[in-house]
């Protein structure tokens, strides 16, 4: 019985989007002018992707299970379980923790971006990721707070008044808004 | 006119604004360095929006003194934690850090520096002296070429993956389709936009490349709850003085493998994909087989700390020998260099040393610049690089994150670039984690368009597809793009299977066909030479039975 692995799932998934983008290339308008169409060289790099996605689809379905073994992480990934820590779920939330928060407070960040502005929203996003990884300890919080206004303080200056980027004000702090 | 251009250059690095941005470059890179899990890439590219509003030639000048500052701070964590700061130090390590241990720290910085100092001068030499006369060959090529050659880069690039060439090749064609997004630069036809209005505009290479390689860096050095709270101090002592005159003795009994070391080191940055962390562990490999005594190598002995230290920072000058002549990046951080080129919207090819004197000569000289500013600097940022070490890493992550976003901002003054680099960041973290190689898809986004643009030109001129195959120069990269590709499996069935034994042989007699085919005096005299030397190695294998051990015999293990 063929058996998928995290690989085959990796191929099949390159396999779909070179379908969807190859259905999508006949989109693309075609002027009358020029000899090589608009689509022509998005279609042979679809049609290589598409190709080095089958090898790879094949090299994984015909993998031996040892090599299905991830060694650099030791999680079995037959399952998508993970074996090093606690199984299940709970499991994976607890080996990706830290990857995760990075990415959901960078999206709050992105997401609350025209409400509290760069400075504001920087502030806070530094603050809350050092608290979130670091731990919430009074002293630390201290320390976290003093980095966060010292850099992005800093930073926000720099680019502010000396490289004269217009960075977002948000609606708190943009006296238009008001 | 090339003494007025060079004097003029010399004016925009020696003004008191670009020397201190040079200084702050150089700080920055060996700060950078010097952290674990801060690459030098990163550096670079995070480097990138500061040189936004600031002339091409200072730009530069700053990104080629945090390259040069970033290849030397690598070398401090090494020696004094057992960490290296950066892939291009693993093999400082080996010697450096038992030789720390063994009560001479300040020896082991002090070589280090100095074989940093001479393989980067080397290479510059290389830079100034060889890039021109590449470019003159690069000058021959014609649009067909150079696809060809983008092709081949790729190729050599993902074959560096070794046993994971599919998922290499895969990232190069996962770039190149990157850069298909939005508005095509021939005809101006929406391509994969979806209908919405940011995409028409395509993604902006440089947040593709802060997320690729610095947003998916700091998602994977925090992943360990444990190593993220760490800090590098609890991990080695680090208080040092760095012996100068000592060092500079030690290398100077040993000045040969300095030169052998530098230029494996810029023969390695010449090709393309291939960086300092692949030429410091060559350099030392090379020196250990060379040595009298190579049983002394891994316990402290100074060979083993300059071959890695003159080969690893003579790289970026063969990179950038590349990039200068030809206008493909030889390595990550070239890559990067080359956004920054057109982000100023310089665009490098052979034509570019005549048609940019002044920027080009501002390189080389910010590159000799630099070297001697990393030496200087070394000693100062040693006392700061024991502040550094109390950083943990979830706070270093944290503020960069920051940084990346008002970085990224900047560049176009729009959020959808913001979206560009978290998304991006999530695609790198998890390439990283199913194993498929970064440095093809940074090559693939930054390649793309010029790959478009020369198939464009070349079936402009003719709409035949046999000239691919024909000219010499396109046949030539066809031919080494296929060996480069075949190279993984070579390695894997070598001393196994019999077909092996003709690799080589097989290599040589249909590289000297093109070479023959280019004319001239000199290439067809070169293609002789590689043609006799695939009949000699032939002969050899012959001679010994067809033995698989003949690789051992001809030393091209």
């Amino acid at each position: 019985m063929v058996k998928f692995n995290r690989d085959s799932v990796v191929a099949i998934i390159l396999l779909l989007l070179c379908g969807v983008l190859f259905y999508s290339s006949f989109d693309i308008r075609q002027p009358d002018y020029g000899v090589l169409m608009p689509s022509t060289w998005p279609r042979i790099i679809i049609a290589v992707l598409a190709l080095l996605s089958s090898i790879y689809l094949i090299q994984s379905l015909r993998a031996r299970p040892s090599e299905k073994i991830d060694d650099d992480l030791n999680i079995c990934v037959d399952s998508f379980s993970i074996t090093e820590n606690k199984p299940g779920i709970m499991g994976f939330f607890d080996y990706w923790r830290n990857p995760i928060i990075c990415f959901s407070m960078f999206f709050l960040f992105l997401i609350t971006l025209p409400v509290f502005g760069m400075l504001i929203g920087g502030l806070i996003f530094v603050f809350t990721l050092m608290s979130l990884l670091g731990g919430w300890k009074p002293r630390k919080l201290m320390t976290h707070a003093a980095i966060s206004i010292l850099t992005v303080g800093a930073m926000w200056s720099l680019f502010t008044f000396v490289l004269g980027v217009m960075l977002p004000v948000g609606i708190i702090f943009n006296p238009f808004a008001l | 006119m090339i003494i007025e251009n060079v004097i003029s250059a010399f004016e925009v690095v020696f003004s008191i604004q670009t020397l201190a941005l040079m200084t702050i470059g150089v700080t920055g890179g060996l700060i950078a360095g010097a952290i674990p899990g801060f690459t030098i890439a990163m550096a670079i590219v995070l480097t990138l929006p500061f040189t936004f509003s600031m002339p091409p030639e200072q730009g530069l000048a700053t990104m080629v003194s945090v390259l040069v500052g970033g290849l030397s701070g690598g070398l401090m964590a090494g020696i004094l934690t057992g960490i290296p700061g950066t892939p291009s130090s693993v093999a400082t390590t080996f010697d450096g850090f038992p030789l720390a241990r063994s009560g001479q720290p300040g020896l082991a910085l002090g070589i280090g520096v100095w074989s940093s100092f001479f393989g980067g001068i080397f290479s510059a030499i290389c830079l100034v002296t060889l890039a021109p006369q590449l470019a003159l060959i690069g000058l021959e090529f014609h649009p067909r070429d150079y696809f060809m050659l983008v092709i081949f880069a790729l190729t050599i690039t993902a074959s560096l993956a070794g046993k994971k060439l599919v998922k290499g090749l895969i990232a190069g064609a996962v770039g190149l389709l990157v850069r298909t997004v939005g508005e095509d630069d021939a005809a101006g036809m929406a391509r994969f936009d979806f209908g919405s209005e940011f995409l028409l505009s395509g993604f902006d290479f440089i947040a593709v490349l802060i997320g690729l390689f610095a947003f998916s860096q700091l998602l994977s050095d925090v992943r360990d709850p444990d190593v993220a709270k760490q800090s590098l101090a609890e991990r080695g002592t680090i208080d040092a003085k760095i012996e100068h005159l000592r060092a500079l003795k030690e290398i100077g009994k040993r000045w040969p493998l300095v030169i052998r070391s530098a230029t494996i080191g810029v023969f390695t940055g010449i090709l393309p994909g291939a960086g300092g962390s692949v030429a410091n562990i060559l350099a030392y490999d090379q020196a250990k087989k060379a040595s009298k005594e190579p049983e002394k190598f891994g316990t402290g002995t100074p060979e083993g700390i300059i071959a890695p230290e003159s080969s690893n920072n003579a790289v970026e000058g063969g990179a950038l020998i590349t990039l200068m002549a030809l206008g493909i990046p030889g390595d990550v951080t070239a890559a990067v260099m080359l956004g920054a080129l057109l982000m100023h919207d310089v665009v490098p090819s052979p034509s570019f040393i005549g048609d940019n004197p002044v920027l080009a000569y501002s390189i080389f000289i910010a590159f000799f610049i630099a070297t001697f500013m990393m030496v200087g600097l070394q000693s100062i940022i040693l006392r700061v690089f024991v502040l550094v070490t109390k950083i943990r890493m979830y706070m270093l992550a944290a503020v960069i994150l920051g940084f990346c976003s008002i970085g990224v901002f900047s560049l176009n003054n729009g959020e959808f670039d913001l979206w560009t680099l978290v998304w991006f960041g999530v695609l790198g973290f998890l390439m990283r984690h199913f194993g498929f190689p970064l440095a093809p898809m940074i090559l693939g986004v930054v390649l793309g368009d010029i790959a478009e643009l020369n198939l464009a030109r070349a079936l402009a001129i003719s709409t035949e597809i046999s000239p691919f195959f024909t000219r010499p120069w396109s046949l030539f990269f066809l031919i080494v793009a296929v060996f480069s590709a075949l190279f993984p499996l070579f390695q894997e069935h070598r001393g196994k299977f019999k077909w092996t034994l003709f690799f080589l042989p097989f290599a040589c007699f249909t590289v000297s066909v093109p070479l023959y085919l280019m004319g001239g005096v000199a290439r067809p005299v070169i293609a002789v030479i590689v043609l006799g030397f695939g009949a000699y190695t032939l002969w050899k294998r012959w001679k010994s039975g067809w033995k698989l051990t003949a690789y051992q015999e001809l030393g091209t293990s």
